[in-house]
Order: C-alpha cells, then sequence, then structure tokens
C-alpha cells in the first residue's frame, strides 16, 4: 500500500545544544484511511511527534512526507483535534466550527452549510448557539472534532482526544470516531497513553520507547469492528504493548540509576582529589 | 402578562440600560436616599454651618439650572476630552509593549521591571517638570492622564496574553491563520476581559489625575470651575460640578465598560 504519511528518520532536540532529546530516527508509514494509534511512555515525546506530522514544529533532522511531498509547515489537508478541545470560548459552536473555513475565506453561506453538516455529524445539531462553557467536556469534544473535518482534511491528527472526558462519555465518542473514520475514509493519528483506546480504534499500533523516542514495535491490529474489549486476541495485543512500555520504563529506571552512581562517582573523585578540580571522566557511560 | 414576567421584563430593561447587574436592582436606593436626608437634615437644622456645606436641596437647584448653562458643559466636555486623549494615548502606547512583553520572555525582563519603577513613583510628582516642559495646559493635563492610565492597561494587557493557553496558538497555525487574523480573531478577543478591567481601572485612575491637574495648573475644565467656585464661596456650585462629574463618570462606566463586560461575561 502507498503511504498516505510516511515519517523517515524523524529525530528532534528540543535545544539548540542538542542535549534535550525527544525523538530518535522515528520512521513509519501511514496508508491512505489507515487509522494508527502511536503509544509510549508517558513523556516520551508522543505529542511532539504528533506536532511534527502535523508541521506545528520541525523535525531536526529526517522529514515527514505527505502524498510525496515533504511536510514544511500547516498544511491544508491536515487536521488537528486537540487534548484540551482548542475551543475559542468566545465563539459560539456553530463560530467555532466554522472557524477553519473563515481562514481559507470560505463564502459565508458555504461555512456555514459545511460547519452544520459536521455539526450533524458529530450529534451537536441543535446546539448551534450555545457557547462551549455551556457544554460537557464530550461535547466539547465534538465541537473540536467537527471543527477539524469541517476543512475537509485528507489526514486527522488526534493528540490525547479522549483523555480529559469522562470514560463513558469517551467510550460513546471513541465509537463514533470509529464511525466517522468508516463513513469518510479519511486517514486519522491517534496519540494516547491510554492502550485499550489505540487497540480499539486502530489499524495498527505504533509503540515507541522512552526518551529519546524510537519506534519499539509496529503493531497491526487484525480485529473485526466493532472491537470487543474482551476478546482474547484483545486481552493479548494488551499485555504485550503494556509488557513492551513495562521493559522501557524499566530501562529509564536503570538509566537512571545509572545517572546515580555515576555523579556519585564524580564526587568520588572530587573528595579523592581534595579539591573542586574537574572530576576524572567516569568509568560508566549510558 | 403575569407579575412574575412583568418582573423580570422590567429587570431586563434596567439591565441593559445600565448593561450590568450592579444596578440591575433597586436595594441601593435606599441608603442612598438615607445619606442624602441625613445632608439636608443637618444643613437645614444648622447642625452644619451652611458655609463649610450648603443645603442638598439647594445644590439640586444650582444643579439643574447649571447643567443648562452651555459654559457649565464646556467645562464638564474638556475635562472629558483630556481625559479621553490621555486614555487614547495610553492604550495606543500600553498595547503593544504589553503584548511584546506578555509574548516575548527576555522583552518582559527588560521592560516590565523598568515600567515598575516608573509606576512607583508617585505620579503627579512629575507635573511641575511637565508643566516647565509644556505649559500648565492640555498638554500637561494629557500626558499626566496617559501615565495614570498606562499602567494599569500594560499589566491586564501582559497578564492576559501570558494567559492564552498555548494550545489556542496551534489551533490558528493548524488552520493557517495569517498574523493580522490571529491578532484580530483569537489574542485580542482571548485578551479582552483582562484588558477591559484594565480599562476601567485607567479611566478611573485618569479622572483622578485629571481633576488634580486642573486644581493645580488652572486648565480650563471642571476642576478649576470646582476650585475657583469654592474658593469664592459659592459652595453650591463646587457641589454641583462634583454631581455633575459623578453621573458623567458613572454613565460612561455603565454604557461603555458595562456593555463591554456583559459581552464578555457571555462567554467567558
Amino acid at each position: 500500500m502507498e503511504n498516505h504519511v510516511e515519517l523517515d528518520n524523524v529525530s528532534k532536540f528540543y535545544d539548540a545544544e542538542q542535549k534535550l532529546h525527544a525523538l530518535q530516527e522515528v520512521s513509519f508509514g501511514i496508508g491512505l484511511g489507515e487509522f494508527v494509534s502511536i503509544v509510549g511512555p508517558s513523556g516520551c515525546g508522543k505529542s511532539t511527534l504528533l506536532k511534527i506530522i502535523a508541521g506545528l514544529d520541525r523535525p531536526t533532522s529526517g522529514e515527514v512526507r505527505f502524498n510525496g511531498g515533504t511536510v514544511q509547515g500547516p498544511h491544508g489537508k491536515i487536521s488537528m483535534v486537540f487534548q484540551a478541545f482548542g475551543l475559542f470560548p468566545w465563539r459560539n459552536v456553530l463560530e467555532n466550527v466554522e472557524y477553519g473555513l473563515e481562514m481559507r475565506k470560505v463564502s459565508k453561506k458555504e461555512r456555514r452549510n459545511l460547519a452544520e453538516q459536521y455539526l450533524e455529524m458529530v450529534g451537536l445539531a441543535g446546539y448551534e448557539h450555545m457557547y462551549p462553557k455551556q457544554l460537557s467536556g464530550g461535547m466539547r469534544q465534538r465541537v473540536g472534532i467537527a471543527r477539524a473535518l469541517a476543512v475537509e482534511p485528507e489526514v486527522v491528527l488526534m493528540d490525547e482526544a479522549f483523555s480529559a472526558i469522562d470514560e463513558v462519555t469517551a467510550e460513546v465518542l471513541r465509537e463514533e470516531v470509529t464511525d466517522i473514520h468508516r463513513q469518510t475514509g479519511k486517514t486519522f493519528v491517534l496519540v494516547t497513553h491510554n492502550l485499550s483506546e489505540a487497540i480499539e480504534l486502530a489499524d495498527k499500533v505504533v509503540v515507541l520507547s522512552s526518551r529519546p523516542a524510537k519506534v519499539k514495535k509496529v503493531m497491526p491490529v487484525s480485529l473485526e469492528r466493532p472491537r470487543d474489549r474482551t476478546h482474547s486476541l484483545f486481552i493479548h495485543m494488551h499485555k504485550d504493548i503494556l509488557h513492551l512500555l513495562k521493559e522501557e520504563l524499566e530501562n529509564t529506571l536503570i538509566r537512571h540509576k545509572l545517572q546515580g552512581i555515576r555523579e556519585l562517582q564524580s564526587i568520588h573523585d572530587i573528595e579523592a582529589q581534595g579539591s573542586t578540580a574537574k572530576p576524572k571522566q567516569p568509568l560508566i557511560t549510558t | 402578562m403575569s407579575v412574575e414576567k412583568q418582573k423580570a421584563l422590567a429587570l431586563s430593561l434596567t439591565g441593559s440600560v445600565f448593561a450590568g447587574h450592579r444596578f440591575a436592582n433597586y436595594y441601593w436606593v435606599a441608603p442612598l436616599a438615607l445619606g442624602f436626608a441625613v445632608w439636608e437634615a443637618l444643613t437645614r437644622f444648622g447642625v452644619v454651618p451652611s458655609k463649610s456645606l450648603p443645603t442638598f436641596s439647594s445644590v439640586l437647584l444650582v444643579f439643574f439650572s447649571s447643567i443648562q448653562s452651555v459654559t457649565f458643559l464646556l467645562r464638564i466636555a474638556h475635562s472629558f476630552l483630556n481625559l479621553v486623549c490621555g486614555l487614547l494615548m495610553a492604550f495606543s502606547i500600553a498595547l503593544p509593549l504589553a503584548f511584546a512583553a506578555g509574548s516575548k520572555n527576555k522583552f518582559d525582563l527588560t521592560v516590565t521591571p523598568l515600567i515598575m519603577l516608573f509606576g512607583a513613583l508617585p505620579d503627579l510628582s512629575f507635573l511641575p517638570l511637565l508643566v516647565l516642559w509644556f505649559g500648565p495646559g492640555n498638554v500637561a493635563a494629557v500626558i499626566m492622564a496617559s501615565a495614570a492610565g498606562f499602567f494599569p492597561i500594560y499589566f491586564t494587557v501582559r497578564e492576559g496574553t501570558k494567559n492564552i493557553p498555548r494550545e489556542l496558538f496551534d489551533v490558528t497555525s493548524i488552520f493557517k491563520s495569517d498574523r493580522l487574523s490571529t491578532f484580530t480573531k483569537m489574542v485580542l478577543p482571548a485578551i479582552s476581559p483582562h484588558m477591559f478591567s484594565g480599562l476601567r481601572l485607567a479611566y478611573d485612575f485618569a479622572w483622578e489625575i485629571i481633576i488634580a491637574i486642573e486644581i493645580a495648573t488652572r486648565v480650563a475644565g471642571i476642576g478649576n470651575f470646582i476650585d475657583g467656585n469654592v474658593a469664592s464661596g459659592s459652595l453650591q456650585s463646587g457641589f454641583a460640578a462634583i454631581l455633575a462629574i459623578a453621573l458623567v463618570a458613572i454613565a460612561v462606566d455603565r454604557l461603555f465598560f458595562g456593555s463591554l463586560e456583559s459581552w464578555a461575561r457571555k462567554w467567558a
């Protein structure tokens, strides 16, 4: 399958001195119409990776290709759903959904039509004139999804889109997103720390390592939809991913311990020299 | 129409006239009326001598005749114009600085301590210098009013800019908003509740300073009018002028700031 989005050796340092290493040579492909979940230990740089795909952030080296061309910045065909919804509180529901279309200079009438159509799709018909503060978290995220879809993107990126919503509402919303994915055939990329959610929604799950994040494993999900969380394969997969992440967590702990030993050794060296002279090169390097 | 509905309608009407909640009920009327009654009683029965405090009723009479005099109204207009010019000046200088300080940390660390330093100085201490440079006139008054209005606008807008969630900037980027639309359709509305409180404070501060300067330097505004009348013994005219300023101040506060704030209350 031709890749719709392709990550080619994407590396990212947060700082100019290249000390804070976030992503290390991340490469994987996302097929046209595929639903990909990205999971990884917390703080591993998942969201940074998504921002790079979105063109909101630039990789230090490597590149992201979309339809064969390098992503240089925000792209009209790549849209995003945000963790804290990212709604403008001073705009009502309709105006929020219209925002992306407004930026594209779509005529007032047409953007109203499109906005209403997508509000209908996310089940918010009748709420057009409410303000975000009057809505529950789940409803706010529906507005966020409608806004992302209204610009008719080819790729929808979701950054922890269900994690600020209560579990029952999130479950319903996930089912609806599955439906929207099926209906529209768009490519979806979801970053999440919720493993069940990742498996439930995705055609494949990309498991990242702890920082600097590398691709630890890419796991295709062959379960039929709608997915049953109690299915043995589902449980099995959940276990596998959890195992991988635990391994990463342990690695991190070991690294922290080694760091501690290194620091102790430096102190020891300084004391041995009886001065504050520069410590010798430590024996253990990680 | 039921009584409840009539009540609701009356409330909503006063609410829209006063554009806020503070005047939408009438609890405040009784203590105010009581205050005036005590004033009237104390002066009428000679507890307080009339050369210190005229009777309330005589002040009201002078007030109603004064507001029919063109020169009196021009005096108020003069002060008000200086005030508005000062605030516009403060706003146009403070706004870009505050945006820069709110969004660029280095700029904030460089400029804000300096601004705080100046803010700590009593504004009026500069008045003699301004009078020396620009003469005792409108220029000095406008500059002082803008200095007084600068600080609340600067600090509230800076705070508001810092408080804009990062995510909203990502939203504007992802939908490819240009710089101008990001400013007008995101930053400006996002900081508006902060900005409105800053403007309101600036307005209050500027009134004080305008009146003080008029008294000190004889700018021909309403402050100078009060000073002149009180000095020559016509206390009624002085009080009438104070009453007029209060009414102007309240009307602007309610009609202008009130409607801005009720817009913000709708969503914030």
